[in-house]
């Protein structure tokens, strides 16, 4: 059974203009120990999906129709209570700009350990010390540097104090919404890294979302693919990046520089994303499309699915 | 002085020259005495770009990268050293010759969020840095405004311009702010990480429009930016840098195929890579655990360079020298 | 979709976020209830002429009633009753209104400017006028209004209401300098300054056309701070007998009360002035305290818009 399977997730969220569906239908699965990225840009409704998952969503927002199962329980539909119990012990979450989560006031240590002691009021102070200790050993922050400031800390440092949180619990679970993008490239080089040894020594299962692909294909095995609150796309890695199905897979992939091979003018999509309080009937991607048909307009696209694992939602 | 006086193309005339540049910021002291921490954010940098070209100055924050931006348009001063452009000194220049100054070099902000004044409306924006040198025409600037927008790529419907910041997208604001620099004509323009708040295939339509404006309006660019990626599209030469000391410098492609400065070397290692996940060959050039700061003294990179040599690169400081063809490096055993 | 009329009008940015500060205005208890008195008064204020028209003998000065030359309780043809010299209580309250707002805003909008402009220039130029311009303001603040202003009445006799005004703003633009002096040193690190200065725009041009417009909501804020405190300065130095004589306002009511003994025997005298002074204080200080919150969590969103 998988870890996790979510199931035609829909949500929405109420604004002054009316109904905004920003997510619509999506569905995926994800194995004990494997890691699933989701690629979009800004808008796309990948950050909601990670909200969702935690159960942290915004008052204005519902969910509107779907699944959500977590080893088998249905997670929508538990109690609060339920959910508290399973928030951070058995699911994390690594917040956009994570590093501001660190309260300035306090150390650095002493917050690791207030989540722990949190989650498990059974443990002593000195344990939860001495797990703060091995945590740190596991993120590669300097023993000598536990008992500083947040402020004292370089920006990949906080980032590996998050990390070294959000671990504390050893989770099943870890939802990492954007974790290395105000970083420096070569810290967030050696984060991702370390985070792939992580994932692989505790068997962690891992969602990665961030609007870089390259970044999110270094790290995954399974990449989904989302374009305006819809899953277009989705398949192993290799797959997705190999032979890349859908349209928006294939523009998103080719407004990226490339560092090596031929110096082809950058196609980049033209236009601007729909606006999701009155999405198109037809398939959102219709009017920056460069292959659309006349029939995209106003028929929903179709999953195709093409190998195995690999799918795109394309007519 | 160090062999960048010698440089390559000493044939022509270089538009823009930094000449040994050195900015330090110094905090305030404790009230207690001792001085303030003294923090250089450039270090004896010299540099020579040539009219219409794109050069890339490539770093990670704290490099001193956008301080060398902000010192060219003068929104700050040199404590060392001095700029040239067009062969006249620009260091230390003041009122009516510093408004001259201002027509010839411009610069996009990285932020499109917050270069926008929230309160002016986007005709008013744009039209404001003709306002300020005196064209005096109302007409004369509309169409102005206008054909620079639609240069830009954005509609010149009349409902568009009586739009305001908040009411426009992250690529559209940034295509406004391009619009604004243009529309005086420059010659010379700084572009400081024009494209990091935005998406991939919103920064690529970015890219395009600057390599338009140097081929029509023949401006030359100083490309500021973190990525070697969109350094090796746009730029014709690059120089990276390092905590405020230049370490490389040369032709675009060659120093991303062929870094040799083990700083580029690492940067490159750590570059995402499409479709070479497995590939583990890389120039490791970078220690696990950093040596400590040896910053005033030695090779800048020595805390943290895996291949340097205990004494020398400990004790002297490596100045930028010829290595082969046009590159030059700045480093004992590249 | 959307109607034509309200589009035109979205594209100015004040009007959109009047529309939607006032969303959020419309949420607060306090505010909807300041307004409201607000707007009683100012109704107040705006019937003060129709008394007079009615027959001279309510004029609130001069008006006097041919049969009642005393104090009366109220009656039919006055409402409120009659002061010691028999004039209308009621229209001397209404005309009372008029002036409580003239003194109120014209105070609250002399020091606004003066306060802005000084807190702007301090922010923005910095170093030694920032440092001169703010110990001139702290000179000023910790003098106390009242007792300067008593002390010129003693020196130059009555004052009259437009003399007490200037010198009520003259006195209150200190604080007001403080929090846009604040306001513009954020505002001075923004990328968009930094842009016009790029792009050739003198100082004069960057205070007034880009710093101004950003710190005006503020100002405005502290507008209605500056209105309470000027209306009650006011009514002070009435009841204390250094006002303007030939001004009605509620603070020479109660002046007149006190002075002609009434204190204890005409309720219907004494009541009405001075609970209008302190629900129009009241209503002002629930209008800035909504505003503010309207004002700060929408200067938030503005940042994240986009």
């Amino acid at each position: 059974m998988a870890l996790l399977e979510v199931d035609n997730l829909s949500i929405g969220y109420q604004t002054p203009n009316g109904f905004l569906e920003a997510v619509e239908g999506v569905s995926f699965s994800l194995e004990k120990g494997k890691s699933l990225g989701f690629v979009g840009e800004s808008g796309c409704g990948k950050t909601t999906i990670g909200m969702a998952l935690m159960r942290l969503l915004p008052r204005n927002t519902s969910v509107k129709g779907g699944h959500v199962a977590f080893e088998g329980q249905d997670m929508l539909k538990m109690s609060d209570e339920d959910m508290r119990l399973i928030r951070w012990k058995k699911v994390a979450m690594i917040f956009q700009a994570a590093m501001n989560a660190l309260n300035p006031v306090h150390r650095v240590d002493d917050q690791i350990a207030e989540a722990i002691l949190t989650h498990d009021p059974a443990s002593s102070r000195g344990d939860a010390m001495k797990q703060v200790e091995d945590l740190f050993q596991l993120v590669d922050i300097p023993k000598g540097r536990m008992r500083d400031y947040p402020h004292q800390y370089s920006g990949g440092m906080k980032q590996r104090a998050i990390i070294a949180m959000a671990l504390a619990c050893r989770p099943k679970l870890i939802i990492a919404d954007e974790p290395t993008t105000a970083l420096d490239v070569i810290v967030q080089h050696q984060i991702l890294e370390e985070t792939k040894n992580l994932q692989k020594k505790f068997k962690i299962s891992i969602i990665y979302i961030s609007h870089d692909i390259s970044v999110v294909a270094g790290v995954c095995d399974d990449i989904g693919v989302m374009y305006a609150g819809q899953l277009v796309e989705y398949g192993s890695k290799i797959e997705v990046f190999g032979s890349p199905a859908h349209p928006y897979t294939k523009a998103l992939l080719s407004s990226y520089p490339r560092l090596t091979g031929e110096k082809d003018k950058l196609a980049p999509i033209p236009g601007e994303p729909p606006n999701l309080i009155n999405p198109p009937s037809g398939c959102r991607f219709y009017d920056r499309c460069p292959s659309a048909k006349v029939s995209c307009k106003t028929e929903a696209p179709v999953w195709v699915k093409l190998t195995q694992r690999h799918s795109a939602r394309c007519s | 002085m160090n062999s960048v006086s010698t440089m390559i193309e000493s044939s022509k005339r270089p538009m823009l020259q930094l000449e040994d540049i050195s900015k330090t910021y110094r905090s305030k002291g404790s009230f207690f005495g001792g001085s303030g921490k003294k923090i250089v954010a450039l270090n004896h940098v010299s540099l020579k770009i040539f009219k219409g070209e794109i050069f890339g100055l490539i770093g990670e924050s704290g490099s001193g990268k956008s301080t060398a931006g902000r010192l060219i348009v003068k929104l700050e001063e040199p404590s060392a050293g001095e700029i040239f452009l067009d062969d006249n000194k620009i260091t230390g220049l003041k009122g009516k010759a510093l408004k001259a100054f201002r027509l010839k070099a411009q610069m996009i902000f990285q932020d499109p969020y917050q270069s926008l004044n929230p309160q002016i409306s986007i005709y008013d924006t744009v039209s404001e840095p003709l306002i300020i040198h005196k064209t005096k025409n109302v007409q004369a600037r509309k169409h102005l405004v206008l054909q620079t927008l639609k240069s830009v790529g954005l509609s010149p419907r009349d409902d568009f311009l009586h739009r305001y910041p908040h009411q426009l997208s992250g690529g559209q604001r940034q295509r406004v702010a391009i619009a604004r620099v243009m529309v005086l004509k420059p010659k010379f323009v700084v572009a400081d990480e024009p494209t990091s708040m935005l998406d991939a295939s919103i920064s690529a339509q970015i890219f395009n429009i600057l390599l338009e404006m140097r081929e029509k309006l023949d401006v030359t660019f100083l490309f500021i930016s973190h990525s070697l990626a969109a350094a090796r599209y746009l730029c014709d030469r690059i120089a990276v840098i390092y905590r405020g000391n230049l370490v490389e410098m040369g032709p675009g492609e060659k120093i991303i195929q062929k870094p040799k400065h083990p700083y580029t070397q690492a940067l490159l290692d750590a570059l995402p890579k499409f479709g070479h996940w497995d590939k583990v060959e890389g120039h490791d050039t970078l220690l696990r655990v950093d040596r400590g700061d040896f910053q005033d003294v030695g090779c800048p990179f020595f805390g943290r360079c895996k291949v340097a040599h205990q004494r020398k690169c400990s004790q002297e400081r490596p100045h930028l020298r010829k290595s082969d063809g046009s590159r030059l490096v700045a480093c004992f055993y590249a | 979709m959307e109607k034509p009329n309200k589009k035109r009008l979205n594209r100015f940015p004040w009007v959109a976020r009047f529309l939607g500060g006032w969303a959020i205005y419309r949420q607060n208890l306090l505010g909807k209830i300041g307004l409201g008195l607000l707007v009683i008064f100012g109704l107040m204020a705006l019937c003060s002429f129709i008394p007079p028209l009615i027959d001279p003998m309510y004029q609130p000065m001069i008006g006097v009633d041919p049969e009642i030359s005393y104090s009366t309780g109220p009656c039919i043809r006055h409402w409120l009753g009659t002061d010691f010299m028999g004039r209308d209580i009621l229209s001397q309250l209404l005309a009372g209104a008029r002036v409580a707002f003239m003194v109120g805003i014209s105070a609250a909008f002399m020091s606004i400017v003066f306060g802005t402009a000084i807190g702007m220039i301090a922010g923005y130029m910095g170093r030694f006028i920032d440092t001169l311009l703010m110990r001139f303001a702290d000179m000023i603040m910790v003098m106390p209004t009242l007792l300067v202003v008593l002390i010129m009445a003693a020196l130059f006799g009555q004052l009259n209401i437009w003399t007490i005004v200037l010198i009520i703003a003259l006195f209150r633009w200190p604080g007001v300098s403080r929090v846009i002096r604040a306001q513009t040193l954020s505002l001075k690190q923004r990328p968009f300054i930094e842009a016009a200065k790029v792009a050739g725009a003198s100082h004069a041009r960057i205070i007034f056309r880009h710093i101004m417009p950003n710190v005006l909501p503020l100002a405005f804020l502290y507008m209605t701070f500056r209105v309470t405190s000027a209306i009650i300065i006011e009514a002070a130095l009435a009841f204390l007998g250094f006002g303007d004589p030939s001004t009605v306002s509620w603070g020479m009511m109660l002046q007149w009360v006190w002075k002609t003994g009434h204190m204890f025997n005409a309720p219907y005298w004494l009541l009405p002035p001075g609970i209008c002074i302190s629900l129009i204080t009241l209503s002002f200080y629930m209008l800035g305290r909504a505003m503010d919150e309207v004002l700060d969590p929408r200067l938030r969103n503005e940042e994240q818009a986009g």
